[in-house]
């Protein structure tokens, strides 16, 4: 598709974003040209999420400009994007469940519909079905949402972002924000298919994890990296060890991750996964852990790492197979259950689950362990600061006391505080989601010091995190899931680290 | 009041299906516990079947009906509305000064009642536009409102009751039309208006899109804050209504007359299956709630019952109603 | 940055506004009517504000973890009539009962609200439900009076302590025992948790139900305490004695400071919060406005209280 270099249908110039604490992104220019398909690519954490909100209306850019065929525009919001012809096909899904998928198609423009105040659901019923055919989805628009597949959803959503050609004039942008994540390669291919054809009337933006699918389908790629366009390439002179190399940059740093720090383990097996199973979200999972073992597990979105980490934190109960700690078989129904086999989770959502922000940073380190410095059923609350001050300072948590609230926290120290916590609890496996998200490089560096001294006394470490890279640099073992089982297991010994790449093939 | 999280989304056919046709079942449940009820009642005592008693149902359930009504779509969009009794007083009350009364010469007739209407609209709109204005949780806006309703109608009567000697209005509870009082007639045609409000007017399904997820229906385009409103106020006209009938039934106007009434409309929501999260429920099924309530009631009376029991057989319900309707797939926080 | 400063700074001068209003509110009616500010009238005021503060200390803790508790005024009236019923059988241990049955209403609430899930403003208006009607059957629905020997019973409560009535003794007995309770035991730590961040407190090994049911406990006693005490001031039970008290009860939590969802609060400012409504209730009383206004100042004043102190950060939808 050699299209001259016309007025660009959607052009973002200079954009920047920041949140409380990090720098989403730092002056983005990207383009997109009439019936292009451009792919974006980047690790987690790069901006492509950011950048879409932006693009869709859901977010402000901070600074710069963005021009739709030629003229300045701004978004004041989803709607207002939708009404000039900019539609997103969301990665957690937008469709509401409780009402009907012509009711979704349709939903906050059922005015062309309405007479007298009254809608007429048949036309909005034949229209939704018109829509539906043009994405080839067999589904009675009268049905409720709740009972589609995630798949077919999924359609929906792209349906549904397609009634913009209804009511915007001029050529469309539609943003496909992973649409594939969960979709089996003959849905792929029909989704593809669609994009193809529709290419006359729009031009799209596809972000993706599954490189090869990117470079299959676009026209021109750009690759983001730490809030940045690192590069911009034709998909036709473009492979994935390059895209992959592009967007993770300088190749594995050794002293980043403290790799001289991570010191063998011993045979000391602390956790013991026999079989383990829940639902449809993973199966047969068995693994060893030792005293001392950093072990990441690595995987896309469905893997089923997230829900076996929640299991054994206590969130998620396993409902087959076996999970013995220290020996003992134990059944994890809930945190509290976790908490009493010395096991503690920081969790992914460190401002929701894993602190209470409106509770002091003594309280919120004592949390777990109350019991310890209780004396007939009281609080010493003297104890308890003496106790809080002095994790403060082993960790070197910056805060104005012990008695300040977690809300007025950095990130990193936020994430320092909960790890205290655990540690006062004294626990002896640690499960880390995701546990540098949201911090700045120097505060990354902090949390993976704590780690590897925590490992270094004996602590378990089970690891998910946002990067291939952090859980390489990081780990003793690695684990790759796909799809609910292990694919793959490696070791992961400093010197000996496993590629990236290798690794990839075993999570897609 | 309540935050959720979803488990895996990926069920397969079976369990999907599976789920579709329990939360078909769970609909049509309230109708099967009315119809076993009545089976019982009738059992135990005939009477229960003679049309007077159908009659002396139905005006039971008026008002219920009507409350009922103005609560199930704001318990639809995922708030609660605490000011049924406040607004249903006050209109009362007002209707009581308005017409023929025994405490003063007004003499409006009819036309009093579009005054008070209104007066429940604006009530309700101050409901709306206080909870969305300063973001004070629904529970606690209508909290409020409650009070000031109650206090408004005793400041205006000073703590007497007040004669109604309208006819017209007393004509709404006393008068029939084809064997039912024209008030029953009247709580009918709201539920008409109330059905086609929530199955066919944009307003209804945006009830539904925030009852079904606030953020999404944001994203599309809704008027969240309009939306919330406008339901405040249409449920604040529907509480007025309900005051209306009260006062007709009643013949009187006072501040205590709204008195326990915030308790048997949730009743009869929760009880036909509205659940109390929001998106999921209509004012059918707070039709059959109502007449479950009623039901009950009138078959305790015709078991000779005394009165006293209803109403913790009532609160017994609630709670049965509520925990069957919990769906135990989607953990929740429980406020 | 500099709005973080900013809202810290409101936050800390937010705290204070309740004591400061009361102080303003004594000083206003004392201007116009210096009377108000006598010991004798004071004292007064203290005594009827004691079964208030008792109610609204024991629906704090519900309030604090994050619920409600509309029960409370049922199982007070409930409270009135076993007393009431029973004084002249048991003696004593008609309040021993009475409380007994507190402990057991709050703990069924409680029962309802975690292993049924239902929500605690559902599980407690239901249970107010069940508590009226034990309380109408009990009583024959009549109001019971208690005779002057059954009264002798009651002199724990009707008599003074060093010219101090009793009923702020028990008052202040309740304060402490309360106030240790939240800020001092691991309950109150966890309900604190509970109330600011459940998912955190979950996830961090907290018991979450067993705490919630404890809440309910200590809010249908306290219910129960103040229904002996108002038995014991006005000689005599009903079913619908407290029936009043509940918005009251709520209002002085509220107007003393603790957000409505929970986590930030104390016993302390329900006091506080108390005082402000009997000051405002008697002292429009001393400046002869009309007790049927002052229900619409309630509500006012209601709405104006959470809306200042409602920390809106903290509640990215409101429902």
């Amino acid at each position: 598709m050699n299209a001259p270099a016309d007025n660009p249908v959607l052009a973002a110039t200079g954009i920047e974003k920041s949140f409380p604490g990090v720098r989403a992104l730092s002056n983005v220019s990207i383009e997109l040209r009439p019936g292009e398909v451009v792919g974006l690519v980047g690790e987690n954490g790069a901006g492509k999420s950011t950048l879409m909100k932006i693009l869709s209306g859901v977010y402000q850019p901070d600074a710069g400009e963005i021009r739709l065929a030629g003229k300045p525009t701004r978004f004041a919001s989803a709607a207002d994007a939708t009404r000039h012809g900019v539609g997103m096909v969301f990665q957690e899904q937008s469709l509401l469940l409780n009402l009907t998928v012509g009711e979704n198609i349709y939903l906050g423009n059922e005015a062309q519909f309405t007479r007298f105040g009254l809608v007429n659901w048949r036309a909005v019923y034949a229209s939704a079905a018109r829509q539906l055919a043009k994405v080839q989805v067999n589904v009675d628009p009268r049905t409720r949402a709740a009972t589609l597949d995630f798949a077919t959803r999924q359609m929906v959503e792209l349906a549904k972002a397609l009634t913009l050609e209804e009511h915007a004039s001029g050529r469309l942008v539609i943003l496909l924000d992973e649409p594939t994540s969960v979709l089996e390669r003959a849905e792929v291919e029909v989704l593809f298919a669609r994009v193809r054809a529709l290419k006359a009337r729009a031009s799209f933006i596809f972000v993706s994890h599954r490189l090869s699918e990117v470079v299959e389908l676009s026209d021109r790629i750009y690759v983001m990296k730490d809030g940045a366009v690192v590069a911009e390439l034709q998909a036709a002179e473009v492979d994935v060890k390059t895209l992959h190399r592009l967007m993770v940059g300088r190749g594995l740093q050794a002293e980043y991750y403290r790799e001289p720090l991570q010191r063998p383990f011993g045979d000391d097996v602390v956790l013991e996964l026999e079989g383990l199973g829940r639902g449809d979200a993973y199966r047969d999972v068995s693994l060893k852990l030792h005293a001392g073992e950093i072990l990441g597990i690595a995987g896309v979105l469905g893997s089923g790492r997230e829900e076996l980490t929640r299991s054994l934190a206590g969130l998620l109960p396993h409902d087959r197979g076996r999970l013995r700690v220290g020996g003992r078989e134990v059944r994890l129904s809930t945190p509290a259950d976790a908490v009493d086999v010395e096991l503690g989770y920081v969790p992914r959502e460190r401002r929701v689950e894993g602190l209470v922000l409106f509770l002091s940073v003594a309280a919120n380190i004592t949390l777990p362990s109350l019991g310890d410095i209780a004396r007939r059923g009281l609080i010493d609350l003297g104890e308890e600061r003496k106790l809080a001050k002095s994790w403060v300072e082993r960790l070197r948590v910056r805060t104005p006391g012990v008695d300040a609230l977690c809300l007025n926290l950095s990130g990193g120290n936020q994430q320092k505080v909960v790890l205290a916590k655990w540690l006062n609890a004294k626990v002896r496996i640690l499960i880390l989601d995701h546990p540098t998200r949201g911090l700045d490089v120097g505060a990354k560096e902090e949390v993976y010091e704590l780690v590897r001294a925590i490992t270094n006394e004996g602590v378990a470490v089970i690891l998910i995190s946002d990067t291939l890279e952090e859980t390489i640099g990081l780990s003793h073992t690695v684990l790759v899931m796909r799809d609910g089982v292990v694919t793959h297991r490696t070791s992961a010994n400093p010197g000996a680290k496993p590629l990236q790449v290798d690794l990839i093939g075993h999570m897609v | 009041m309540t935050s959720q999280t979803f488990g895996a989304d990926n069920k397969p056919e079976a369990r999907r299906a599976g789920r579709a046709i329990r939360q078909r079942f769970a609909a049509w449940a309230p109708v099967v516990v009315l119809a076993l009820l009545c089976v019982i009642v009738a059992l135990i005592n005939p009477n229960f079947l003679s049309p007077g008693n159908f009659v002396r149902i139905a005006q039971a359930a008026m008002i219920p009906l009507v409350l009922g009504l103005g609560a199930t779509f704001v318990i639809l969009m995922g708030s609660i509305d605490l000011s049924v009794e406040g607004i249903l007083a006050l209109s009362a009350v007002i209707l009581s000064l308005l017409v023929l009364n025994g405490a003063n010469s007004n003499n409006f007739g009819p036309l009093a009642v579009l005054p008070v209407m209104l007066v429940g609209a604006a009530v309700g709109f101050v409901n709306g536009v206080v909870h969305v204005g300063l973001k004070v949780p629904s529970f606690m806006t209508t909290l409020g409102t409650w009070f000031i309703g109650v206090g408004v109608a005793n400041a205006l009567l000073g703590g007497m009751a007040v004669r109604i000697n309208d006819s017209f209005i007393r004509g709404l509870a006393i008068e029939r039309f084809l064997g039912l009082p024209w008030g029953v007639w009247l709580a009918l045609i709201c539920l008409a208006i109330a059905f086609v409000i929530q199955n066919h007017t944009r307003l209804g399904r945006y009830i539904y899109a925030l009852g079904g997820g606030e953020e999404l229906a944001a994203l599309s385009g809704i008027p969240v804050a309009r939306v919330r409103i406008l339901t405040f106020t249409l449920a604040g006209v529907f509480y007025s209504i309900g005051g209306i009938l009260a006062a007709a039934q009643l013949g009187l106007g006072n501040s205590l007359i709204g008195a326990g009434r915030l308790f048997s409309t949730i009743t009869a929501v929760v009880v036909g299956g509205t659940a109390l999260s929001g998106g999921e429920g209509s004012v059918l099924q707070t039709l059959v709630g109502v007449l479950i309530v009623a039901v009950l009631n009138n078959g305790m009376v015709l078991a000779d019952v005394p009165p006293s029991y209803q109403i913790g057989v009532q609160g017994l319900m609630i709670i049965a109603a509520v925990a069957l309707s919990i769906d135990r797939n989607v953990m929740r926080v429980v406020k | 940055m500099r709005t973080r400063i900013a809202r810290l700074e409101f936050d800390r001068i937010r705290q204070w506004m309740p004591i400061v209003t009361l102080a303003l509110l004594v000083a206003f009616v004392g201007v116009f009517q210096p009377g108000f500010l006598e010991p004798t009238t004071l004292m007064q005021l203290a005594s009827d504000t004691a079964v208030l503060f008792v109610l609204a200390t024991g629906v704090t803790f519900v309030i604090m973890i994050g619920g409600i508790d509309l029960s409370i005024q049922s199982m007070a009236s409930l409270a009135s009539v076993i007393v009431a019923l029973t004084v002249s059988r048991w003696g004593y241990a008609a309040f021993a009962f009475a409380i007994a049955a507190g402990i057991l209403a709050g703990f069924l609430s409680g029962v309802a609200h975690v292993r049924l899930k239902v929500p605690s403003f559902i599980a407690t208006l239901a249970m107010g439900g069940v508590l009226l009607s034990a309380a109408l059957v009990l009583s024959k629905e009549r109001s019971i009076t208690l005779q002057t020997s059954e009264r002798g019973y009651q002199t724990w409560i009707t008599g003074t302590l060093l010219g101090v009535p009793n009923v702020i003794v028990i008052a202040l007995v309740v304060l402490a025992v309360a106030h240790t309770i939240q800020s001092r035991t691991r309950f109150g730590r966890y309900s604190a948790a509970i109330g600011a961040g459940e998912p955190a407190a979950y996830a961090s090994g907290v018991k979450v139900d067993g705490q919630k049911i404890i809440a309910l406990v200590l809010s249908a006693t306290c219910a129960a305490l103040a229904g002996v005490i108002l038995a014991g001031r006005l000689a005599s039970g009903s079913p619908t004695l407290a029936s009043e008290l509940l918005l009251p009860s709520i209002a002085a939590v509220v107007v003393g400071g603790t957000a409505i969802t929970g986590g930030v609060g104390s016993i302390w400012r329900t006091l506080i919060g108390a005082l402000i409504i009997s000051v405002v209730r008697i002292g429009m009383t001393f400046l002869g406005i009309n007790i049927f206004a002052q229900n619409i100042a309630f509500g006012a004043v209601l709405i104006a209280a959470v809306a200042v102190t409602i920390d809106r950060s903290k509640i990215p939808i409101v429902k």
